[in-house]
């Protein structure tokens, strides 16, 4: 299964890549970051259905903190 | 009542900001801590905010934006997390306590700080006195955009710059600017901005914010839950986390948005415009009233915020106040205004002055009856 999963510490850092993907016409969703992903920690993630390796090239050219990647089965 | 305290908080609020405060409490949850709708629409709250405060300041990094609890939290922050190993520090001849008391309270730890005389109308001689006052062990600069007392106006885009030639951070204390002067986070040096949300942001009581555009971050004051990275033990170094422990006030900040996009609609230069307007109008009426004594130069926007300060005869300024208030109906504030050392400046630190700090709401009628009321009291000076 592809990635569709960008971790994230904070909803400070969730929104903000959030808004960098509307600004790019990539939709995206706010969701908590699923426990069995949390390693311990609290915090969101964006979850992306299309376009997600451009999606994530877009975060990190804006140093957006992420706190990895992940695929998960969410309909 | 008419109201001129508006350098202690504006007043009245628009009815946006109110409107905001209230929706804010009977829906808002807890933001940035749990994954329900409710949590992330005040997550969603508290970052609109950020960036709308970001845009006003010309500031390309809303995560930078620090929600503190008032302008003097968010100097604290910066003076206390950036000197707590020691050092010296620079500030103006004209600063609030807000800047004077941390730092006299750092002295214990071996801080020591010079003051920079401020020459009113000469910018050249202030900067000067600030270059003057860099020691090679100096670690900040602080100093205000505008005198709380006497609204003169420092060169801090000057004295930014000057700064950074040195690698020395810069501290701007915009509690009495923001929302009346321009200020471009982007095209300034300004490391730090601390300003009040309450006053020319229109927002509650209670808000203030600091924007911090430097690599150097302060310690922070306080240490705690953020809702980010729990299972650590030590603070989270990213912003706004360090320096934003506990349960933010979802309230304030949402009544502190609508402030700011109330600001953001008016527009600055019109604001300004307008206060100005008002205030030149006060020093002019009242400079040809007998008996009032006025301190600065007339008001004008490159070099004053539109703040009066006056004293009616031989009254105490807080008598004078009080007959404001009994009689007239009259909101102004006397006495020291928390800022002694601007008082210093002017001779006026046993007396203290009467201050009228006009707002978007005021209006000339207003102007004229505070006006007529001095009249009347220094008649029977």
């Amino acid at each position: 299964m592809n990635h569709n999963l960008i971790l994230f510490h904070s909803m400070t850092s969730v929104l903000k890549g959030r808004e960098v993907l509307r600004r790019r016409g990539i939709a995206s969703r706010v969701i908590r970051t699923p426990s069995q992903l949390r390693r311990g920690s609290c915090g969101y993630s964006l979850l992306i259905n299309r376009r997600f390796d451009e999606a994530l090239r877009l975060i990190e050219q804006e140093n957006i903190p992420t706190a990895g990647v992940a695929a998960v089965d969410i309909s | 009542m008419i109201y001129f305290d508006n350098g202690a908080t504006t007043f009245p609020k628009p009815k946006t900001v109110v409107n905001a405060v209230n929706r804010a409490m009977l829906t808002g949850a807890n933001p940035g801590r749990s994954g329900h709708q409710m949590s992330v629409r005040a997550g969603e709250l508290l970052y609109q905010c950020r960036v709308d405060a970001a845009r006003l300041f010309d500031f390309d990094k809303p995560e930078n934006v620090v929600f503190t609890l008032n302008c003097t939290t968010a100097l604290n922050t910066v003076i206390q997390g950036l000197l707590r190993g020691g050092g010296h520090a620079v500030i103006s001849s004209l600063e609030h306590n807000a800047v004077l008391r941390p730092l006299e309270a750092l002295r214990s730890r071996g801080v020591t700080y010079s003051i920079a005389g401020v020459e009113e109308g000469d910018s050249e001689q202030t900067v000067n006195n600030f270059r003057r006052a860099l020691q090679p062990d100096t670690k900040l600069v602080v100093c205000t955009h505008a005198s709380n007392v006497f609204g003169i106006r420092l060169p801090v885009e000057r004295i930014a710059a000057l700064c950074r030639i040195y690698h020395i951070p810069f501290c701007l204390d915009a509690a009495q600017s923001a929302g009346v002067f321009p200020i471009s986070m982007r095209d300034s040096c300004i490391d730090y901005l601390c300003t009040a949300g309450h006053k020319g942001l229109y927002g509650p009581m209670g808000t203030g914010l600091l924007l911090v555009n430097s690599e150097r971050l302060p310690h922070s004051l306080i240490q705690g839950g953020t809702g980010s990275l729990s299972a650590q033990r030590k603070m989270p170094d990213m912003l706004p986390d360090r320096y934003e422990s506990g349960t933010p006030n979802l309230p304030g900040i949402a009544g502190l948005d609508a402030g700011i996009r109330f600001v953001s609609r008016q527009g600055i230069q019109g604001i300004l415009r307008h206060e100005l307007r008002l205030a030149q109008r006060l020093y002019d009426m009242l400079s040809v009233c007998d008996g009032v004594q006025l301190y600065t130069a007339r008001p004008e926007a490159d070099t004053h915020a539109p703040v009066v300060s006056f004293n009616v005869g031989n009254y105490d300024s807080e008598e004078v106040a009080s007959v404001l208030n009994d009689r007239y109906g009259i909101a102004v504030r006397a006495g020291l205004h928390c800022a002694p050392l601007a008082h210093e400046y002017f001779g006026t630190q046993y007396r203290g002055t009467v201050r009228a700090v006009m707002s978007v709401f005021n209006n000339n009628a207003q102007v004229e009856r505070l006006c007529e009321a001095i009249n009347k009291i220094s008649k029977k000076a």
